[in-house]
């Protein structure tokens, strides 16, 4: 009677210790980003055009989310033009019912930081055409997401999933001339989503600046 | 300002110039200045020299390692493509020791170099060279500050060929940073995944030092970068631990560099390749202090001058903690007695022999926590609590106290004549053990202040440590030591009387109620039959007093086996493997949920939010909190209304991951409150005392 007691218990401690390991496992990734394949977390910001939006009021189209800062070398490797690689990208993804989201996580008095007038200004010199702008001078977004550098792109599909996470294209390099040879990985996920297929290439290692975070 | 670059700028351009054969470009805002440079002035055909790419950064400006972790890009040399050598004459970098650059704290980490960096590289000249060698091309590198400039400078060196010549100055240069090269590590390296985070274990064949800290480097992107690397020593080596990145898998491998740095050494590096397996035997007994993924950062007087105050004022404050006050009301019961007796002379050394039991007491506490953290990497306040055994004798204590306060026995003299006994030892005495015993019982109630100093001193040197725990003591003996030194003040007293005996009985009532709460503590840490045990322990007390009432040696030792039996038995029985007894903790009726990082994510991302409440049953800050704040109708309704995820965090039990997270946030014990407005991923972390305003404020305000 007893020993099967003490059976029970000493079955009990090792579940207390499968638990631990588990939430320890758990504790250890909490802090990371989300992963590919899972829901992306929803999150709300203000754009440069003072309206808030979230996440979960494009459910049911794919959205991208592009990190940006205008004084950074590699973001303005993409917006050069010619080739506008950044500018022709958004307009395409305009075309196909792709919501373009470009989010600002610089703090206020670091490189490329930008109110709603500047950002608004930034998208008509540069002939920009992201389907909103979202402003993150305290980087909550861009933590919750783990955006490391300008730029970091981020694809999530109709279901909310997150289809896509790391850098634009294979050449990490602020050199212009790389982006005709490079293969761009967001353009090569958001085919993948039209066609259905899983996404091929479903995370890279980002390069770029780190963002300008407070 | 400008101008004076310009002039230096100048200057360099013209020092460059004398050196023989090498060219070297800054452009007016250049961040560095690159150079390609030789161990040779001349060569012969045929031998293997080293040339390097010398770079030299303005102060603040940093590039980049082969990897260079979260951001950034690693410098390259690309010689034009009518330099003439034959393909694989020039060998790649070898890439010299980096250091952490920390871009923002716990979130990008980059590795690289500041100041200065020489890149060596072999050069195999050709059999058939003659003339002379000619290496053109150009230095492209990324440079940061806080913002990043990606840069190109022409370099070129010319060599003659014929004898050798050395040219020392630059050969003395590339052999000093040859020497930073990691090489290969003696000893062996394992890599366990089995759990994470991964351990790293290293069993190197000569020791490292004591105090040796280790910094591994990975070649690819299978950890997370910023994250501490936190390790633990053995005889037979060292283990770190690595968190693994969001994608991050270990294959047969796991490959990258140590940066190993001995107390009083210049750092020096390894090149690691681990193989996965179980973590090497003798690596991972004891943790090495941690300090933060920076370099150890000196303690800061100032900052430990504050947390020394806040310490004490923390320290006052205990005296009201509803665990304390029953210890310290049975010192003024003797106070008052003394004083109406004529021994008013006697209250200051029983003051100053009670701030000596206080302050010994947390002397001794830091001692202990010193010891646990150097055991197991990390100590919360309270973890005494955690310890069935010291549970299970602190309820005998209490409730021996209790039948004392009842006059069930006297301590060596009867309350009516306390005074006498004042003036013997044993006055001073029972005045030292009333300090200990008021310190004991009162450490784990961490009262506001308290937790954020102990929390922020935790990871501090020793010193910093005992400092902030003197503090506290003297906080806590304070008042009652002032009460004793100043006459005018004990004269407010009130007169002594019958009410004394009255009302030292009605304090045995709370040490009572004091010994149930630790038994129910007990009963979760170690199930009902320590309770069982430690009730039996109990009665044997009883037992032992009631039998050494008429005197007599027999009497006296069966009192004194009664006693032991009563005090041991219990602490034994209570003594049960950790989680042999592991009852699920039963949530409080107003929680929703336990809490783990996943739930917080997970009530997150669903647009809630959310408010964690960091408890123990042996906490009683705790227990105010939730009487006064969290389990009244307004504030549950502000919640509701809100639709507030309200998580608890149950800290009864050790748990390794709530004692992460305390320590994360800089807490070194329960309460901690976090809250987490909608759509957050950072909580605020709320103060240690609640009230309703506050609580519903910030619910209302999300």
């Amino acid at each position: 009677m007893q020993i099967t007691r003490r059976h029970l218990s000493l079955a009990a401690g090792m579940a207390a210790a499968v638990a631990l390991t588990a939430g320890a496992l758990i504790a250890s990734t909490a802090e990371a980003a989300p992963a590919t394949g899972l829901a992306a977390p929803d999150f709300s910001g203000v754009t440069s055009a003072g309206e808030t939006i979230s996440l979960s009021d494009f459910a049911g189209k794919t959205v991208v989310l592009e990190w940006t800062n205008d004084g950074c070398p590699f973001v303005q490797k993409h917006y050069t033009s010619p080739p506008s690689n950044m500018q022709t990208l958004q307009k395409s993804a305009a075309a196909d019912d792709v919501v373009w989201i470009s989010v600002i996580s610089s703090a206020p008095g670091k490189q490329g930081f930008a109110d709603g007038a500047r950002a608004d200004a930034l998208t008509a010199e540069r002939g920009a055409a992201p389907a909103h702008v979202v402003l993150d001078p305290d980087g909550t977004i861009g933590k919750l997401y783990g955006a490391k550098t300008t730029p970091h792109m981020f694809v999530i599909s109709a279901d909310g999933a997150l289809a896509y996470d790391g850098a634009i294209d294979s050449k990490a390099t602020a050199k212009v001339s790389d982006i005709a040879t490079a293969t761009n990985y967001v353009t090569a996920a958001l085919a993948d989503i039209e066609a259905g297929r899983p996404v091929a290439t479903p995370v890279s290692k980002p390069y770029g600046c780190s963002v300008k975070y407070k | 300002m400008m101008r004076v670059y310009h002039a230096v700028a100048a200057a360099f351009l013209g020092l460059s110039l004398l050196s023989p054969g090498a060219s070297a470009q800054e452009g007016p805002g250049r961040k560095a200045e690159a150079e390609l440079i030789s161990d040779r002035a001349s060569v012969a055909p045929g031998e293997t020299i080293h040339v390097a790419l010398h770079m030299t950064m303005q102060p603040g400006w940093h590039i980049y390692w082969k990897n260079a972790g979260d951001a950034g890009l690693p410098p390259q040399l690309i010689l034009n493509d009518d330099t003439g050598l034959p393909d694989g004459a020039l060998g790649e970098f070898m890439w010299p020791l980096p250091k952490l650059l920390p871009v923002v704290e716990g979130e990008i980490m980059d590795y690289g170099y500041d100041d200065e960096a020489v890149f060596v590289m072999p050069l195999k000249v050709p059999e058939d060279a003659s003339g002379e060698l000619r290496l053109e091309g150009v230095a492209d590198y990324l440079i940061c500050e806080s913002v990043c400039i990606p840069e190109t400078a022409d370099v070129s060196l010319v060599l003659g060929v014929g004898a050798p010549v050395e040219n020392q100055v630059s050969g003395e240069l590339i052999g000093r940073w040859i020497a930073r090269v990691p090489g290969p590590f003696a000893g062996e390296a394992r890599i366990s995944d089995a759990a994470a985070p991964w351990t790293l274990s290293l069993a190197p064949e000569d020791a490292f030092a004591e105090g040796t800290r280790v910094r591994f480097f990975p070649n690819g992107h299978e950890i997370s970068h910023p994250a501490e690397q936190p390790q633990r020593a053995g005889p037979g080596g060292v283990s770190v631990s690595l968190t693994p990145d969001r994608a991050g898998k270990v294959g047969e491998t796991l490959e990258g560099i140590i940066r190993v740095e001995a107390p009083g050494a210049e750092p020096v590096g390894y090149e690691i390749r681990a193989v996965r397996g179980d973590v090497l035997p003798g690596t991972s007994d004891a943790a090495v202090i941690e300090t933060a993924a920076a370099s150890a950062a000196p303690v800061d007087m100032r900052a430990l001058l504050g947390l020394a105050g806040l310490a004490f004022l923390g320290g006052v404050i205990l005296n009201l903690m509803p665990c304390v006050l029953p210890v310290l009301s049975m010192k003024a019961v003797g106070m008052v007695s003394a004083a109406a007796t004529g021994h008013a002379g006697e209250i200051k050394s029983h003051g100053v022999w009670y701030t000596a039991g206080v302050m010994v007491s947390f002397l001794a506490l830091a001692a202990v926590i010193l010891a646990v953290r150097q055991a197991t990497g990390f100590a919360t306040l309270g973890f005494q609590m955690q310890h069935a055994p010291t549970v299970a004798v602190l309820a005998l204590i209490m409730f021996g106290v209790g039948l004392w306060l009842m006059g069930f026995f006297e301590l060596g003299t009867s309350i009516t004549n306390t005074g006498s006994g004042l003036a013997s030892r044993g006055g001073a005495l029972g005045a030292f053990f009333t300090g200990v015993l008021a310190a004991v019982v009162g450490a784990p109630c961490v009262g506001p202040f308290l937790g954020a100093a102990l929390g922020a001193v935790m990871s501090q040197p020793a010193a910093a440590v005992v400092i902030v725990f003197a503090a506290m003591g003297f906080g806590m003996a304070l008042p009652f030591l002032i009460l004793s030194f100043l006459p005018g003040l004990h004269k407010l007293l009130p007169k002594p009387g019958k009410w004394m005996d009255t009302l030292k009985q009605a304090f045995a009532f709370p040490m009572f109620l004091t010994a149930a709460w630790l038994l129910s503590v007990l009963a979760g840490l170690a199930g009902a039959a320590a309770v069982g045990w430690t009730l039996a322990g109990a009665t044997a007390l009883a037992f032992a007093v009631w039998v050494s009432r008429g005197g007599g040696n027999v009497r006296k030792g069966l009192a004194l086996a009664a006693l032991a039996a009563g005090f041991l038995l219990p602490a034994v029985q209570a003594n049960v493997p950790a989680g042999a007894a592991a009852t699920v903790p039963t949530l409080p009726a107003y929680a929703e949920g336990a809490w783990s990082p996943e739930a917080v994510s997970a009530e997150l991302a669903a647009g809630r939010p959310v408010f964690v409440d960091f408890t123990a049953s042996w906490c009683a800050s705790c227990q105010v909190n939730k009487l006064t704040t969290l389990s009244t109708k307004k504030v549950k309704a502000a919640f509701a209304q809100a639709d507030v995820a309200f998580l608890v965090a149950d800290f009864t039990q050790k748990d390794p991951v709530i004692a992460e997270e305390l320590k994360r946030r800089g807490r070194a014990g329960v309460p901690m409150y976090l809250w987490y407005p909608a759509g957050s991923s950072e909580p605020e972390v709320l103060p240690e005392l609640l009230s309703q305003e506050l609580v519903i404020g910030l619910v209302e305000g999300s």
